[in-house]
């Protein structure tokens, strides 16, 4: 192979690298997409269980996770909104904990759910493009929670309309269907749910206990929206705009 | 107090003792001691075999004193046991413990008993271990027993009471190598009481020593006692010698702990204040109701007082300077708190005299006693396997019932039922509860090391622990579902169960 051979091949890789760089970049702006800053409490242990490597345990890499790109305008809808729970009386902590802001892992920022399934629910106030949602459970011990499934629906009480965004159930325990998602060590990182965009007003997050011991626990629930078709409950709205009453946004 | 309302009270008492520990005794899963003891007397159920270890698993009376509670149940196999049938044991003699306050009416009182029953009847750590089938309750009782046989010997010299005394000396010394500290501590505690009346009365023992007699009596009575559960009933007379041999082991273990290495502060820790992970425990009221006791022994110098004193200050002061501590090892040092408690409380009802005070002092007390009895509520009912409960101790984890239960599941799915046959390849550290929790299943092996080829073709179901499930999870992986399950924090076990036995598991589930 001749000298100019191998300049003219190396110059054609560069230039396929930067133009695929292009395009990639390019198709993020077409899609409207932006990485989503997300705030992260401080680690409060350091390692894993032992050897923990079997087929439904994601595979704990030690490396951050990587960025995530929601759409242009995608912002915190869930901060301080209601929650209801399957334990309304929860031992330690309070409910509101799930949506207070506060994902600190030292005691006295988690609520407290009873033994076995329980769930929590947060009302957004109105319909809303979910563009991600991130669960912190308990972060300051090695342990995953059993059973976990994150459903989004419009009926509050989740018997109409619902869309499971993630379900590692993989036995059907909840009776809420066989889940393909894998179980996961929970981390100072939380866990990211994509909804990919899905509309709904209430997200029900489910778990059966943990490896640790049979209690459920929130430190924080974080829930990202997306402009949409509809607006972000509370924002103001449009002008001349018809109104469903029911749920705040705009009719199409 | 009159003999009525005391009668009443303390029968209320007695049934809060009874409520705390005997409901929901399958609640909590066997600890692997717990595990590893049932499996032992699973065998002299059966066969009738017990041969003592010196190395390990402590004295034989926690075994033959489960027969007759085994035989009054019904249940003439290991398999047959259920956890409730074995923890029945602990709680006959965690509620045993209050009656045997009674010994103590006549120097106590009947107000300083009634309270000593209730901080009893109510601790947590008191009612955790009652529902707990080790030897520690049963050995406290011995202990409390033989504390109150000497001392109403020293109080009234005879036979009775030195046969009864080296009754429970012979049954401590056939529960618990630990017996050893206890004799010393009342030794001790005696010789110092004896000291301190001779310095008060100027050179005159108000209590008489014990006859030379009468203490061969005693000793002759514990010698033969301890000898025959040694002797496995005379069946093993190795065992006699085995006994004093052990003692070798059990202070080479006390000295290097390694895991089980607590700081001298551990068991006062432990009762004094614990806050982890939003819950937060404390024993301080009868610590505190102790010391009250303390003072009045100083004040009042009342003979009782004042041994119970140096003898819980003793026990203390061993149990703590040993490097290796486990916190069921606090109960025999805690129940003359315990005892102290009563007196203390008692003490301050004698000394503050004015009703206007009695009354918000009375009040407290119901708070801190109520509170009390919540903590023990929790401790049992609720956080009974939770690492964040101050009793709990390298706990199994209520996710390992999961475990058992998904066996029992797919058994039963099994055409082969109990003769399923089970392949268990974990370390000895993770092995256990396991054959307790197998122990309906005919056909369970046991492997420490993973096979050198896989071997596991016609097995349908395996359980591994992490290291080895690393070795063989590349082996299974196609054939095999693999789900995990937590044995104690920190603490994984993977359970391998063949596709068409997951197919129909599923598929029945459905």
């Amino acid at each position: 192979m001749t000298r100019k051979a191998i300049i003219y091949a190396i110059a054609s890789v560069f230039t396929i690298l930067i133009g695929l760089n292009t395009l990639s970049l390019s198709q993020a702006q077409d899609t409207g997409k932006e990485e989503l800053k997300l705030q992260l409490p401080k680690p409060m242990f350091i390692g894993t269980p032992r050897n923990i490597k079997t087929a439904n345990l994601e595979v704990i890499t030690g490396k951050p996770r990587g960025p995530f790109f929601a759409p242009k305008g995608t912002k915190l809808v869930s901060l301080k909104k209601p929650v209801l729970s399957s334990d309304m009386q929860p031992v330690i902590g309070e409910l509101n904990f799930v949506t207070d802001g506060e994902k600190s892992g030292e005691d006295g920022y988690f609520v407290e759910l009873g033994p076995g399934k329980q769930w929590v629910q947060i009302d957004l106030g109105a319909e809303t493009v979910l563009n991600a949602i991130l669960i912190w459970h308990y972060h300051s011990q090695a342990r995953v929670y059993r059973d976990v499934v994150v459903q989004v629906s419009n009926d509050k009480d989740f018997v109409t309309g619902v869309t499971t965004v993630f379900n590692n159930d993989h036995d059907n325990t909840t009776g809420l269907g066989i889940g393909k998602d894998k179980e996961y060590i929970e981390t100072n990182e939380g866990r990211l749910v994509d909804p990919k965009g899905v509309k709904a007003r209430y997200i029900r997050l489910c778990s059966n206990g943990n490896t640790s011991n049979d209690m459920n626990h929130y430190i924080e629930v974080e829930v990202y929206g997306g402009r949409g078709p509809g607006l972000y409950p509370g924002d103001p709205l449009p002008p001349y705009s018809p109104v469903n009453t029911n749920h705040g946004r705009v009719a199409s | 107090m009159n003999k009525t309302a005391f009668g009443g009270l303390f029968l209320i008492v007695l049934c809060g003792a009874v409520l705390l520990r005997g409901p929901g005794l399958g609640l909590r899963p066997m600890h692997h001691d717990e595990a590893n003891q049932a499996v032992k007397f699973g065998l002299l159920l059966e066969k009738g075999e017990y041969r003592y270890d010196p190395a390990d698993h402590h004295g034989p009376a926690l075994y033959y004193l489960t027969l007759p509670i085994a035989w009054a149940a019904a249940k003439p196999t290991l398999a047959s046991l259920e956890e409730t049938t074995l923890r029945f044991l602990p709680v006959l003699f965690g509620v045993g413990i209050i009656l045997l306050l009674l010994v103590f009416v006549k120097d106590m009182g009947r107000p300083a008993v009634l309270l000593a029953g209730l901080c009893a009847s109510l601790s947590p750590a008191f009612s955790y271990y009652s529902r707990f089938y080790i030897q520690e309750m049963i050995f406290v009782f011995f202990c409390l027993g033989f504390i109150g046989s000497i001392w109403r010997y020293l109080k009234r010299p005879g036979p009775g009471w030195a046969i009864a005394s080296g009754l429970f000396a012979g049954l401590m010394y056939a529960t618990k190598e630990t017996s050893v500290i206890i004799f010393a501590a009342v030794a001790g505690a005696l010789v110092l009481t004896r000291f301190a009346q001779k310095k008060r009365s100027g050179g005159q023992a108000a209590t008489a020593g014990m006859r030379p007699a009468h203490f061969i009596l005693a000793l002759a009575v514990a010698i033969v006692t301890a000898a025959l559960f040694f002797s496995s009933f005379l069946a093993n007379p190795k065992g006699i010698v085995d006994s004093v041999a052990a003692f070798q082991a059990y202070f080479a273990k006390g000295g290097a702990a390694g895991f089980h290495a607590h700081p001298w502060w551990y068991y006062l820790g432990l009762l004094t204040h614990v806050s982890s992970g939003g819950l937060v425990w404390s024993e301080a009221l009868v610590l505190a109701l102790a010391c009250l006791g303390l003072l009045s022994a100083v004040l009042k110098r009342d003979r009782l007082t004042v041994f119970l004193s140096f003898y819980t200050i003793l026990a203390l002061t061993a149990f703590s300077l040993i490097p290796y501590k486990t916190p069921w090892n606090l109960l025999p040092f805690y129940a003359g708190f315990i005892l102290l408690a009563g007196t203390g409380a008692a003490f301050v009802f004698e000394r503050v005299r004015r009703r206007i005070f009695k009354i918000p002092i009375g009040l407290l007390l119901v708070l801190g006693f109520a509170h009390l009895g919540w903590q023990s509520y929790q401790a049992n009912f609720r956080y009974h396997s939770d690492p964040r409960n101050p009793y709990v101790y390298a706990q199994t984890s209520p996710d390992y019932l999961r475990l058992v239960r998904r066996v029992d599941a797919v058994a039963a799915l099994h055409p082969d039922h109990e003769r399923l046959l089970i392949k268990v390849v974990c370390g000895p550290y993770e092995t256990w509860p396991l054959p307790w929790s197998l122990r309906r299943y005919e056909r369970v092996g046991y492997w420490t090391e993973a096979p050198a080829s896989d071997g596991f073709e016609d097995t349908p179901v395996v359980i591994a622990s992490p290291d080895i499930a690393a070795k063989i999870g590349p082996l299974l992986a196609d054939k095999f579902q693999a789900e995990f399950y937590g044995l104690r924090p920190d603490v994984l076990l993977t359970l391998y169960i063949r596709n068409d036995l997951w197919d129909r598991f599923i598929k029945n589930k459905d």
